[in-house]
This record gives structure tokens, C-alpha cells and sequence, in this order.
């Protein structure tokens, strides 16, 4: 069974300062519509991604709305203006109250 | 526009393709239905060409959103395959060459797929911080349909590209 919200950042290997980066971004969870059944032809309950947050440093660069027409183990990729070093983190929320969590640093290469 | 560099896109969706093949034989929890044709409109776009609106769900996400705002064509592109043989795994790459500037930036964009059952299936709200508009995902479609991404600007300034897209394995249930 996967880790529901195990979060995998990528970022490119040389960052410098000012540069626009790819940021790749991928997260473990069902992402369940509700709409389909399990092989009891139970209906498997929604369970879904609703909201995004990205913090770059203490700022909030980002805030996604989702639903469960988000693919199952979301994957999103964006750029981001690398202005300085800090901690690009990651917050998921899901209908059912689950909060996970992922970060990456920002490092500018020597 | 400087994107290309930044997001080797083309590679990117040949590999997210590949991935939903492979996702798509490992197992088939949809049974795949026909697929029906686009209902008639509505309302009409505000553009020659748009797709009109194609249901009461889409004309609320409008009004809610944008208000008396019409979205006009451009500055906008909606990258999608015509074809999309798993609707689970759709990829949708969204790029646009308005500025992203304190003064002036891409605040939201918003994508519609006219047939789901939940039709806005996200809405990214996004500050100058990001740099230049380039954002890929992956989303489901329950069949045909137009999917409509739709970017609204600090201004308050609505633009907007639509595909097409066909798929046959109903990705919502």
C-alpha cells in the first residue's frame, strides 16, 4: 500500500540565483471520485485532494482548488523565479480532513 | 518565448503518456462506454468559433466566476492530445505569455471539462513569485469533451484557449 501523501519534489540539479525554474511535483493519493465500485461492488468513497498550498519561504506562492478530476497521484509542474534560498514547501489537504506535507530547499549552485 | 528552455515540454508529455499507458494495463477499474456527442449549446461564446456553453453546470461556474466577463481568445494556450485513450490519465499542459509582474500577473486559471461531472476540476490562484505561465498536469475525463482553460489576470482581464479532446475509457466512474 503506498504512503497516502509521500511527497516527491524535483527540482534541476544547478539552480542560479534569479533563474526561472521547473519545479516537478508529485504526491501519493487515491484521488477517489466516489463514483466507482470495488470488486465487492462497493462504492469506493470519495477521497480527494481539495487544496493546495505552495510556501516559498514564509510567502504563499501559490493555492490550488482541486477535485477528484485530478488524475490519482497528482503530478503538477510550474516554474518558479529561484530569487532566493529557502524551503519550497508543499501542503495537501483532502476532504477528509488529511493534511500532508512536502518540502524541497532552493540552494543556489556555488 | 523563453519557456521552451525552461520546461522541455514535448519530452515531458511523451513521457506522461507513456506513464498512463502503462497505469491503463496494470488495471481497468472503468468499464469503457460509448462515447455521446456534444449537446447542444446554451449560450454562445464570445468569440466566432468557441464552443458555446453546454450546460447549467458550466453557465454557474461562469456566472460565479466571472461574472458578466466574457473570456476572449488568446494569450493563452491549452495543450492537449485530440486523443486521449485513457481517461484517467489525461495530461494538459497550460502556457501564456502574460506578464508576471507585481503590477501585473496571471492571478488564476481556471480548467473546465464541459462533460465531467464536476466541471471546474481545478483552479490554480498563482502570484508573480512563479515566473512565466507553464503549468502540466494530469487530469480525468468522464468522455468527449471540450475542456476549456480560461486565465484571469490581476486586471481582472479574461483569456482563453479550448481543445477538443475524444476519449473512449470514462476516466470519473
Amino acid at each position: 500500500m503506498p504512503e497516502v501523501g509521500r511527497t516527491k519534489v524535483v527540482l534541476p540539479e544547478r539552480i542560479e540565483r534569479g533563474e526561472v525554474i521547473p519545479v516537478r511535483v508529485v504526491v501519493q493519493h487515491p484521488m477517489d471520485t466516489g463514483f466507482f465500485r470495488d470488486a465487492n461492488a462497493e462504492i469506493i468513497p470519495a477521497w480527494f485532494i481539495n487544496e493546495v498550498r505552495i510556501y516559498y519561504g514564509d510567502a504563499e506562492v501559490a493555492r490550488f482548488e482541486w477535485t477528484s478530476g485530478i488524475s490519482r497521484d497528482p503530478m503538477v509542474v510550474f516554474n518558479l523565479k529561484a530569487d532566493r534560498e529557502g524551503p519550497l514547501t508543499f501542503v495537501w489537504r483532502d476532504n477528509k480532513g488529511g493534511e500532508y506535507r512536502g518540502t524541497a530547499e532552493i540552494r543556489f549552485s556555488a | 518565448m523563453a519557456l521552451d528552455e525552461t520546461l522541455p515540454r514535448r519530452g515531458f508529455l511523451k513521457t506522461l503518456s507513456g506513464l498512463g499507458a502503462l497505469l491503463a494495463v496494470e488495471g481497468l477499474a472503468g468499464a469503457a462506454r460509448p462515447v455521446a456527442a456534444l449537446g447542444a449549446g446554451l449560450l454562445r461564446g464570445s468569440d466566432p468559433g468557441d464552443p458555446p456553453i453546454p450546460n447549467e453546470i458550466v453557465a454557474r461556474i461562469y456566472q460565479e466566476r466571472f461574472g458578466d466577463r466574457q473570456p476572449r481568445r488568446g494569450h493563452v494556450v491549452l495543450d492537449m492530445p485530440e486523443l486521449a485513450e485513457d481517461g484517467r490519465y489525461v495530461p494538459v499542459a497550460i502556457e501564456s505569455d502574460l506578464p508576471m509582474t507585481a503590477a501585473e500577473y496571471v492571478k488564476s486559471v481556471y480548467l473546465i471539462v464541459d462533460h465531467n461531472p464536476d466541471p471546474l476540476v481545478t483552479a490554480f490562484h498563482l502570484t508573480p513569485a512563479l515566473g512565466p505561465l507553464a503549468i502540466q498536469t494530469r487530469i480525468k475525463m468522464k468522455r468527449t469533451s471540450w475542456i476549456r482553460a480560461i486565465v484571469e489576470t490581476s486586471g481582472g482581464e479574461l483569456w482563453a484557449d479550448y481543445k477538443k479532446v475524444e476519449t473512449t475509457l470514462n476516466g470519473c466512474g
